[in-house]
């Protein structure tokens, strides 16, 4: 294999025009689709980084069902929600879990009204996690055992026009269909940068929600804050086996919409490849195939030598293959430009941020990652294809007669 | 000339093959980038045409300080007597249907769930309601005098496991800053095939909705339908008051007009490069072209023909390859598109509120599209050849008589 590899690697290098012009056409496809993956991998790194930093905990434990109605936030109490916070702290990287009750509603002034998510949290937990409690620009967070205050975003008070002090109505539900509102007093106002998420998220605390809520004593989430962001699937693991009956989910399973239109748009970039693939596949053939005519003697003498017809073969396949895993390379090195050129500039999205609620997250510039998420992956493909080019004219290679082959003028 | 193209289709036609394969890469090529421009354009087409139907309409005529983001119901950010300011509206000859409507925000509470939604009172009779009426599901539709029914959405309805006459509770915000909560009946289930106004929007009578909102005799916007989008301009002189604000559907849809030159811009950046992935195709066949017929070219330059006219033997070369190309790619992507236009690709939810996208894309190939592309294809191959042509004619004929240096 050895020997047949190095024949094949001076092979490849004796057309260099020819072959330098094959790569470049690989390599661009391949960056292409690096430039791809890397769009992707900064729009996820920047939704759910921002959903763990903003909206908190990497990890967050719901009652069995909230998954399924995830859209419509359920009040579906925890029960024994100490355990919970017990089993998580357990855990070595599990620095905080804090007790939640999250649910929909609405805030209202004169100015209008927003549909807003209210998080009951307690607060003397939040402090430390929370970048929401760490940026607090007028008045304070909220304290334990706050009554009848609402702590808000910066985007939210602009957008009510109302400042510290003033009163908003906030409509939330109970468990049983019945609508609860409240007026409460706006106790501090908090500004991450992010206008569209701060109009989207209100705090009380939870105690308040618990009475508004009608549940008293219970929670509907666990959040779970870890050391870093990477441990949450062994982190996820391990609680699955010793908190059974528990719906564990970390955000990239929080956001269902998010997840389908990656899908659909990867499925499409997916196809879009294995085409392009194919326009360089033709152009592999081609090459090969002629570099057979040129050959013709030479596998003349190959086959009196006595190499097989699939040993002589398996030296065009190696050809084709080479040319895929140069073009490759080449490809990964165009595609890291790229991608660690545009990581560092940015890419503006702020106009988007109010279509969806997981756009909002994106809080205005997406920083490409460097889109080795899938090399792999894509790598094996522009390969296989190289290959599966390579078959015709292998095959062309190795039904030369070599008696005739070597009189061939 | 003739005897240049002549010389050119015979030499393709030496290696039959790799011309064919050739011409079939660009021809690939170019039916995905017809493709593409086509799925794209559909799907802004579509965007915008649901937007206007559904969500902006033509023009929409609101008091000077009402502020869309907001949803404010207080009176001085409304108009007032809205119904006299649409008929008179509705006198204008390009006008096709002039409608108050009225936006609140609520929250739809059915058992344990709540969803929040966009609350418009309509005037059920109104012909601009028609993608309402005649996209129900399931149950009827509304009358003027119903003070207890809405429609829904169907993907909404969906989420709340609800059907036609199930009750549900409705929180609804008020002109003095407060909220209201009642029981409606849904009455019907709507369905306008885009999940995104589908799952937030809730449709209930004008009249009922400015009782429930204290907004009395007040509307947030008359919604205007034009018989020709073109007249827009005409109509806004003719409307210009100073006791409104009019908006019209380009300003109203800023978002999806910014959207769609940004994806243009990226999708000229892809095109350029697919078809430079193409183009390398047809050079390499060229450069092999010109090594294998070194002698041939060294015979030609030895009878004294100069080498600007074996360049344009081997233009007119390419310009055959690229024109079968074309050919190819035109009836490839033809049929892909013709597929695509009339089944459309499914993309389901995308959770969007701003842009309405449709659960299905059909594409829309634009004659401007399928020039521009053409075009782009042709100059990018004529342009790859010039590499090869080069090649050939700076071949020095003693030289390329005894087989020259080898390619």
């Amino acid at each position: 294999m050895g020997l047949y590899l190095r024949l094949a690697w001076r092979n490849y290098w004796r057309q260099r025009r020819r072959t330098v012009i094959v790569v470049v056409a690989i390599g661009l496809t391949m960056a292409l689709m690096m430039f791809y993956d890397g769009f992707v991998g900064g729009f996820d790194q920047a939704i759910y980084g921002n959903a763990v930093k903003v909206l908190g905990g990497n990890i967050q434990v719901h009652a069995n069902g909230y998954g399924a109605k995830a859209d419509q936030t359920p009040l579906l109490p925890l029960g024994d929600d100490q355990a919970i916070v017990q089993a998580a702290l357990a855990q070595p990287q599990v620095v905080a879990a804090l007790r939640r009750i999250n649910t929909g509603g609405m805030v209202s002034s004169r100015e209008g009204a927003f549909p807003v998510s209210i998080v009951g949290v307690e607060p003397e937990g939040e402090i430390p996690v929370s970048l929401v409690a760490q940026n607090v620009v007028e008045g304070r967070y909220l304290a334990a055992n706050d009554l009848d205050v609402v702590f808000i975003g910066r985007g939210l008070a602009e957008a009510l026009d109302v400042a510290v002090g003033e009163r908003i109505t906030l409509a939330g539900r109970a468990t049983h269909s019945q609508m609860r509102r409240r007026t409460m007093t706006v106790v501090g106002i908090y500004d991450v940068g992010m206008r569209e998420i701060e109009k989207r998220t209100v705090y009380i605390s939870l105690g308040e929600a618990q009475d508004l809520y009608g549940l008293g004593g219970e929670s509907t989430e666990v959040a779970l804050s870890l050391k870093q962001i990477g441990q949450e699937s062994a982190v996820m693991r391990a609680l699955k086996l010793s908190l059974p009956g528990y719906e564990i989910d970390s955000w990239e399973t929080n956001f269902p919409e998010l997840q389908q239109a990656l899908a659909t748009k990867g499925g499409v970039m997916n196809i879009f490849s294995v085409i392009m693939l194919l326009i360089v596949g033709i152009g592999i053939l081609d090459l090969l195939l002629m570099a057979v005519y040129e050959r013709t003697r030479e596998i003349g003498i190959l086959g009196a030598l006595g190499l097989k017809p699939h040993q002589i073969s398996l030296l065009f396949i190696l050809e084709g293959a080479l040319m895929g895993l140069v073009g490759v390379a080449v490809g990964v090195g165009l595609g890291l430009l790229i991608n660690s050129f545009l990581g560092r500039v940015g890419m503006d999205y702020s106009k988007f941020a109010n279509l969806t609620e997981y756009t909002a997250l994106l809080g205005g510039r997406v920083y490409p990652t460097l889109g080795l998420e899938k090399l792999p992956q894509r790598a094996l493909t522009v390969v296989i294809i190289a290959i599966l080019a390579s078959f015709y004219p292998a095959r062309q290679a190795a039904q030369r007669e070599p008696a005739e082959a070597l009189h061939y003028v | 000339m003739m005897q240049l193209y002549k010389m050119a289709w015979r030499n393709l036609g030496r290696n039959r093959r790799r011309s064919f394969l050739s011409a079939l890469a660009l021809g690939m090529g170019l039916a995905l980038l017809l493709l593409m421009a086509a799925v794209v354009a559909g799907e802004m087409r579509d965007a915008m045409e649901s937007s206007i139907r559904l969500q902006s309409g033509h023009l929409q005529v609101r008091a000077k300080s009402y502020d869309e983001g907001k949803t404010s119901l207080a009176w001085e950010d409304l108009i007032e007597n809205p119904a006299a300011v649409a008929a008179q509206i509705a006198t204008l000859p390009a006008v096709r249907v002039a409608t108050p409507r009225l936006f609140a925000n609520g929250i739809v509470a059915a058992g344990d769930e709540s969803v929040g939604v966009r609350i418009i009172g309509i005037d059920p009779p109104s012909e601009a309601n028609a993608p309402f009426r005649e996209g129900l599901v399931n149950g009827e539709f509304l009358s003027a005098d119903d003070r207890g029914g809405i429609l829904m959405g169907q993907t909404l309805a969906n989420k709340l496991s609800l059907k036609a006459g199930d009750t549900i509770n409705l929180l609804v915000n008020t002109s003095n800053g407060d909220v209201d909560e009642q029981p409606f009946v849904i009455r019907g289930i709507y369905s306008t095939h885009t999940p995104g106004y589908d799952q937030s929007t809730v449709l209930m009578p004008l009249a009922k909705a400015q009782a429930i909102t204290q907004a009395e005799n007040h509307a947030s916007t008359v919604f205007v339908l034009l018989r020709d989008r073109e007249q827009t301009d005409a109509i806004v002189a003719a409307l210009q008051t100073s006791s409104y604000q009019i908006n019209t559907w380009v300003q109203m849809n800023e978002l999806l007009v910014e959207t769609e030159q940004l994806s243009n811009a990226y999708m000229w950046l892809l095109y350029l490069i697919v078809l430079a992935i193409t183009a390398t195709v047809i050079v390499n066949a060229l450069i092999m072209a010109v090594f294998e017929r070194t002698r041939e070219i060294g015979i030609l330059l030895a009878m004294g023909m100069r080498g600007s006219r074996i360049m344009a033997m081997f233009f007119a070369e390419s310009s055959l390859l690229a024109v079968g190309g074309i050919a190819m790619g035109l009836v490839l992507g033809g049929l892909l598109v013709t597929y695509a236009t009339k089944y459309g690709f499914y993309i389901g939810s995308y959770g969007m509120t701003g842009i309405l996208i449709g659960e299905r894309i059909y594409a829309y190939l634009t004659l401007s599209d399928t020039i521009t592309l053409t075009i782009t294809a042709l100059v990018i191959t004529l342009v790859a050849a010039l590499y090869p042509a080069m090649l050939a004619a700076r071949m020095e004929p003693v030289e390329a008589l005894h087989g020259g240096k080898g390619a």
